[in-house]
């Protein structure tokens, strides 16, 4: 599937079958952190080091280098609650 | 005697080599496989047809297609889920597993476990490690098999060990090649060890092939340098090196690092074999013997289930295989062998609970691993130690390591949504130990 995801409300294009982290870098998005200053961003790609993690609306928190987007997904930094997606 | 399934964890190399000697033996198997498809990091496939496929060895792509065929042809012994995330043991004997994609949790009754969850690769903490723009080898090389497309811009690949120059050549061949290759270690200085590789020639002909790409792109690969510090610089990094005596600094926009790969990292989980539930570790995950070997690791812990299970011989004549990736590892390791530069205090260490080196130096020299967790809360956020464990362990090299917080890691070993577990408790959740009869009748 091919579509858009949001991040923190911003627009990000993906093509068919990328995974959240291959359609962030893409487009240029690679800080993940958020209000809580912890450092997050895509690092260990198998899902082991947790740094990518981001929280997805009705998901919960997930690891972006795992999960396949999804057209109109809402997601943004992780631990921060759904305000911040 | 029990039905009751096998579960295999991780469709990678191992835990497809194990899945496929199981179901010969006529055992069934549930494999989970955390992505939405198989093949691990190693065989990861393109997200698409229409992605460029990326360099790599031809043996590498034969493997994999004998594991898919093998796959295919097992039919409904091997109960394959897919996007589903191992969380762990409860004080039961019980494996959870999350079905990201149904988001719900379940609670499996298997008759034994081979944990095949792969390698985690090594990053020796520097000052600015956790900036984004820094990812490591590995993990850009999954994203460059599964997106086709190197990175934008000046790409930078640091550490040590020979991911590095197939990640290099890799970019390399997709059109970016890195600025250059930087090995902490002097492998030319080590003849021996150079020479103890020989017995292994397909491994020694991917090296030769990668090198001569880099030639072919004059990407300089640097012996015996190694990242100090990183600094943002704009939407660039200003990564400082040190290299002898001499310091210089390569303004990139990505730094890739690799410090070689540790096993028995990715879920924390050891072995047991007299527990009701015997635990078998298979593959990279277990010891560093690479992809090809790991397929016959799969074949040898499938095999010693089995006669654990009472249901077959402890061996599958894979121990040839095993003991000349063994000796090819340990070759390796000699060819690339150079410590890490101490990191300064300043350095994190623990990127989830944002402790650097300087709090590390604050808890008593003599402190336990125990301590080190419960007192300075080192390795007790999301990643529970899988990844900084290793640097807390190197810059306290006297902290017992028996003396951890807990001896098996309390799951969820990964993050489960309050949604998935909330249906956990419901009995309709619970499978049946004889899973396998529901999906012989789909």
């Amino acid at each position: 599937m091919t579509g858009t995801f949001f991040w923190q409300g911003r627009r990000v294009p993906f093509g068919e079958g990328q995974t959240l982290a291959a359609a962030l870098l893409a487009a240029g998005l690679r800080d993940l952190g958020g209000p809580d200053g912890r450092p997050a961003r895509i690092f260990c790609g198998i899902g082991a080091c947790q740094a990518c993690a981001v929280t997805v609306e009705g998901l919960g928190v997930v690891e972006a280098c795992l999960t396949p987007a999804v057209d109109g997904m809402r997601l943004g930094p992780a631990m921060t609650g759904d305000d911040h997606v | 005697m029990s039905d009751a399934p096998v579960l295999v964890v991780g469709a990678g190399p191992a835990g497809l080599g194990a899945a496929l000697a199981l179901a010969q033996a006529g055992v069934p198997v549930v494999l989970t496989e955390q992505r939405d498809a198989i093949g691990g990091a190693i065989h990861r496939q393109p997200a698409s047809p229409q992605v460029p496929k990326v360099l790599r060895p031809a043996r590498h792509a034969r493997s994999f297609a004998m594991l898919a065929a093998g796959l295919a042809a097992a039919g409904g012994r091997i109960d394959l889920r897919t996007s589903t995330v191992f969380l762990g043991l409860d004080g039961a004997d019980n494996a959870l597993i999350d079905d990201r994609r149904r988001q719900r949790v379940e609670a499996l009754s298997p008759a034994g476990i081979i944990l095949a969850t792969g390698a985690v690769e090594k990053v020796h903490p520097f000052p600015g490690w956790e900036l984004p723009g820094v990812m490591t080898a590995g993990g850009a090389q999954v994203l460059l098999k599964e997106t086709g497309r190197a990175p934008d811009g000046p790409v930078l690949v640091a550490g040590s060990g020979p991911l590095l120059l197939a990640v290099a050549a890799q970019l390399a061949a997709a059109g970016n090649p890195p600025v250059a290759v930087l090995e902490r270690g002097r492998p030319w200085r080590r003849p021996t060890a150079l020479a103890a590789m020989l017995a292994s020639p397909a491994n020694v002909a991917e090296g030769v092939g990668y090198a001569a790409r880099l030639l072919r792109h004059g990407v300089p690969y640097v012996t015996g340098a190694a990242v100090t510090a990183v600094r943002t610089q704009g939407d660039d990094l200003d990564v400082m090196v040190r290299h002898g005596a001499a310091e210089r600094t390569y303004r990139v926009r990505h730094l890739l690092v690799h410090d070689g790969l540790r096993a028995g990292a990715s879920t924390g989980i050891t072995e047991t074999r007299d527990g009701p539930v015997p635990v078998l570790l298979a593959g990279d995950g277990r010891e560093i013997l690479g992809a090809d070997a790991a397929v016959a690791d799969g074949r040898r812990a499938a095999a010693e289930m089995l006669a654990l299970l009472g249901r077959g011989a402890a061996s599958a004549g894979d121990e040839q295989t095993l003991g000349a990736a063994r000796r090819f590892q340990a070759a390796l390791a000699r060819l690339c062998e150079a410590p890490p530069p101490s990191p300064p205090p300043e350095t994190l260490v623990c990127r989830c609970e944002g402790l650097r080196v300087a709090d590390l130096d604050h808890l008593r020299p003599d402190a336990s691993m125990r301590e080190l967790r419960l007192v300075g809360r080192f390795g007790m956020g999301p990643c529970q130690g899988r990844f900084c464990g290793a640097s807390v362990a190197a810059l306290r090299p006297d902290a017992d390591p028996s003396l951890k917080a807990s001896a098996v890691p309390r799951w969820p070993v990964r993050p489960v949504s309050l949604a998935s577990l909330a249906g956990f408790g419901d009995p309709a959740a619970r499978t049946n130990p004889r899973i396998h009869q529901d999906t012989e009748d789909r």
